[in-house]
């Protein structure tokens, strides 16, 4: 060996473990700071986490399965038990499960509906009917565009490792980043990270905020506390679990809670009946959504539409869905309802599926909401049940 | 593929054990910085490796004919054919469309409705860079400053050389043929001082993509913005393009050291400039020496009695460089403005007396002048439009709108100033005092790895180099 040979390796062996060990420790390091303040997969989307991981479970179920698949909307507007209830008083034997998720836009449902189709199909079980929610808002331009930030990390949970290796075959680049995330950064973008802590420093647009009355404000807080320790007491068991398994995903029955819980319950709910509140929940959506104007984003219909042929491939009924909107609140212009109308006509066309649009239904009244968007838990979601099994009971009458 | 990136990584890291542990000899490491380059090109589009390929073949060749020409007139015929080629594809590329929807334009503006062809082609990455250098070794050759080089494969090699090809320095031929005939090692005190390089370029890319967020946010609706967070825009956006491009020229410069290629500084703390001609010679020294060099000498420098008007054709068509837009050719009149302004300045005996003192007071007034110029510049530099820019300068010199200052636009206003200031004195220690941080390894590691910590936590979505588009 020369002595120009010897002296390539011996320094590029310097460099390489220097660069190596620097960065490793470097690596180290950051992941040591997400364990400290707690940023992983299971402390971002729980609630999906532990969704994921009751399918073992709920495609062992002996009854028929219904699942409510959706957003935030469902997941506060869907109340399994009650409509398991409400079905078994038609003499029907059925198990469903709320499978609605906040911050997840189509785009990152689709991933999530994917690893659903695959448990099922691994059990060689069926769903007898799945409801999905379309929900407009959510498929937005704005609403990608304010995901932009955890689009990387949110592929890299939800992906399976075979879908990370296509994305790397078409475009080694961002594979080459989806791995990093997965395998190195604890699937933690560092462009999540920035955005989670750096847009309070370079915040967007805020929309102008109306105060509340001081006594409403004060009374919800008074009333949010004494939820709270309510909760404890009645249910001491519980070990905080966002998708818990007992509940079928979704949450708490009057049935189960006492009278005074449920008068706190009212009280809570009555503080946010107010024009300042509903105006200001009005905006946020208007500025996080585009609520009111619905400009789509043609990628977000086409993932909606992969999503509903998922669960077309393990269900024997598949329904589509636009929950009840807070009409008095959100107003539609004539350009949002033409893109609307295009919009279901494009997934009505491409799934076979008609659109069922609960949008205007007389029954829901502004009070039913506790926001401009979620149903009141004890009232608005009951409602919202009891009109899902009247209107999907017959689909287990075979 | 760009530097900052894990596929970037990967390519390094393969590339590193090849060059040092695999391929030893001279012409194999050729080889591979070829392909190695060609492979980082491709990347972003394989369809233009044969125009960048074709480039070099074409000047080689044609430098040796230029040296082997007997007489002057040929000598100037193949120069001019080199120019021709190089000038010509940057044109078609660059400038056509430009050039048709401005005629169009302008016909329109009289009333005659003209709908011209446009091509809308994708411009070749670093095309502007590889060109320039390009360009100097037959300019050069032509004029004898330097003898044509032997070996095709080591002068591919040089015009491709992967960590300066897309985005600069834009070396000159006679610097970096000899590098490549030479393949020179790397000392360990040269590969500490790239590392600090690679960290310290990281570093300031990173915080350029979190300067982008409030530029952009005033670049984009100024009208609703107070004059405090237009000033903080303007401030952020100037902070922004040094870090990017400072950033991906540090890292060029020490992925190069890393290979044993030394390749000149090109930015000298530019906005501690004490005058607009100052600045040129600090903010990318590269582009500037070489439309000194190969321009503005070329147009009679300083000697013909016509100064003024070759300022301004050089900084003119050197904004043009940047980019085929208005606002480019605005912010290179600017220039040429403001540098003539201070030559003439500078001739008046009210002004030489300033200048000759160095007293504190003095040097803030002038960097205060300068600073206010730059940024100026920089608003055209970033307006999409002519109208957008003048918005701009509307909004940061009225005001009224201060009645709207809030709490978060002062603490946004100070964390960028702070920021733009840091990234400073960064460059100012890394020009000099890195030695001594460098040999003392119980401070040079820990902290090497806490500014790769800092990059590997902050990071922006779609934050490509401002400078690849040109």
């Amino acid at each position: 060996m020369s002595s120009s040979t010897s002296n390539s390796r011996k320094i590029y062996l310097k460099i390489s473990l220097a660069i190596f060990l620097g960065m490793g420790a470097a690596v180290l390091l950051m992941r040591l700071l997400f364990l400290v303040i707690g940023a992983d997969t299971s402390n971002i989307m729980g609630r999906v986490v532990e969704a994921r991981h009751a399918l073992p479970k709920v495609v062992k179920e002996p009854d028929d399965l219904m699942l409510f698949f959706g957003s935030s909307m469902v997941d506060a507007g869907f109340s399994p038990r009650r409509f398991d209830k409400k079905l078994e008083q038609r003499g029907k034997q059925v198990k469903s499960f709320n499978f609605g998720f906040g911050g997840l836009n189509p785009f990152f449902q689709d991933y999530l509906s994917r690893r659903i189709k695959e448990s099922f199909e691994q059990s060689d079980r069926k769903i007898k009917l799945t409801v999905i929610e379309f929900n407009p808002f959510q498929a937005t331009q704005t609403r990608w565009n304010g995901a932009n930030s955890i689009v990387d990390s949110f592929i890299t949970m939800l992906a399976s490792n075979d879908e990370l290796i296509e994305i790397a075959r078409n475009d080694p680049k961002r594979g080459a980043l989806l791995f990093n995330i997965k395998y190195l950064r604890n699937d933690i973008s560092a462009e999540m990270f920035t955005s989670y802590f750096g847009r309070a420093l370079f915040p967007g647009t805020r929309p102008p905020r109306l105060e509340e009355p001081e006594e409403l404000v004060k009374l919800r807080r008074e009333a949010g506390e004494m939820l709270g320790k309510l909760f404890e007491k009645e249910y001491p068991d519980y070990t905080g679990e966002d998708w818990y398994y007992p509940w079928q995903g979704g949450g708490t029955i009057p049935e189960e809670r006492s009278e005074e819980t449920l008068e706190w319950f009212k009280k809570y709910y009555s503080t946010f009946q107010n024009p300042a509140n509903k105006e200001n929940a009005r905006q946020r959506r208007i500025a996080s959504a585009d609520i009111e104007e619905l400009n789509f984003e043609p990628l977000l219909i086409e993932s909606f539409i992969r999503i509903v042929k998922n669960f077309q491939a393990v269900s024997d009924h598949v329904e589509v869905v636009i929950l009840p909107r807070q009409t008095e609140v959100i107003h539609y212009s004539d350009e949002a309802k033409a893109r609307l109308a295009t919009a279901i006509a494009e997934i009505e066309q491409t799934t076979g599926v008609i659109i069922r649009n609960q949008q205007e239904l007389p029954q829901f009244t502004s009070d039913m909401y506790r926001d401009a968007t979620h149903f009141t838990r004890y009232h608005g979601d009951l409602v919202y049940t009891d009109l899902v099994a009247e209107e999907f009971a017959h689909y287990f009458d075979q | 593929m760009i530097f900052n990136t894990p596929l970037f990584f990967l390519f390094f890291a393969i590339f590193i054990l090849c060059y040092g542990f695999i391929f030893l000899n001279h012409r194999p490491k050729i080889y591979l910085i070829i392909v190695g380059s060609l492979i980082f090109y491709g990347a972003w589009n394989y369809r233009f490796i044969p125009l960048l390929v074709g480039s070099a073949v074409a000047d080689y060749f044609i430098a040796q004919a230029i040296a082997n020409a007997s007489t002057v007139s040929r000598k100037k015929w193949l120069v001019t054919l080199s120019l021709t080629i190089n000038l010509g594809v940057l044109a078609l590329f660059k400038y056509a469309d430009f050039v048709l929807i401005s005629v169009a334009d302008f016909l329109s503006a009289f009333g005659y409705q003209a709908s011209l062809p446009t091509l809308s082609w994708v411009l070749p990455v670093g095309i502007s860079f590889y060109t320039f250098q390009s360009l100097s070794y037959t300019i050069d050759v032509y004029r004898g400053d330097m003898k044509p080089r032997k070996g095709l494969a080591e002068f591919v090699a040089a015009l491709s050389f992967f960590p300066q090809l897309v985005a600069g320095p834009i070396l000159r031929a006679k610097q970096i043929l000899p590098q490549m005939h030479a393949l020179a090692l790397p000392t360990w005190l040269e590969a500490k001082h790239a590392l600090l390089l690679i960290t310290v370029g990281l570093i300031k890319k990173t915080g350029a993509d979190l300067l982008a967020i409030p530029a952009q946010k005033a670049f984009e609706s100024p009208e609703t913005l107070s004059t405090l967070e237009l000033w903080t825009g303007v401030i952020a956006f100037a902070g922004q393009i040094y870090g990017d491009f400072s950033g991906y020229t540090d890292m060029a410069i020490g992925f190069a050291l890393l290979l044993g290629f030394k390749i000149p500084l090109n930015f000298r703390v530019p906005y501690f400039a004490l005058s607009p001609v100052d600045f040129w010679r600090r903010w990318h020294i590269s582009l500037s020496t070489w439309l000194r060099d190969y321009l503005y000498i070329s147009l009679g420098g300083n000697r013909t009695g016509h100064r003024t008007r070759n300022v301004f054709i050089t900084m003119l068509l050197g904004g043009l460089w940047h980019g085929a837009a208005w606002t480019l050719v605005a912010w290179g009149a600017f220039h040429g403005v403001i540098i003539t302004v201070t030559h003439f300045l500078a001739q008046l005996r009210i002004f030489s007396s300033f200048n000759q003192g160095s007293e504190t007071w003095k040097r803030i007034f002038k960097w205060s002048i300068t600073f206010y110029l730059i940024l100026l510049g920089w608003v055209l530099f970033r307006a999409e439009t002519m109208s957008d820019a003048w918005a701009m300068f509307v909004g940061m010199h009225t005001l009224a709108k201060d009645a709207m200052i809030s709490t978060q636009a002062i603490v946004v206003f100070i964390v960028v100033i702070i920021w733009t200031g840091l990234t400073h004195l960064m460059d100012h220690f890394v020009l000099k005092g890195s030695d001594k941080f460098e040999s003392k390894g119980w401070l040079f590691w820990p902290l090497m790895v806490i500014g790769q910590l800092l990059c590997l936590l902050i990071g922006e979505p779609s934050s490509e180099f401002i400078y690849f588009q040109f």
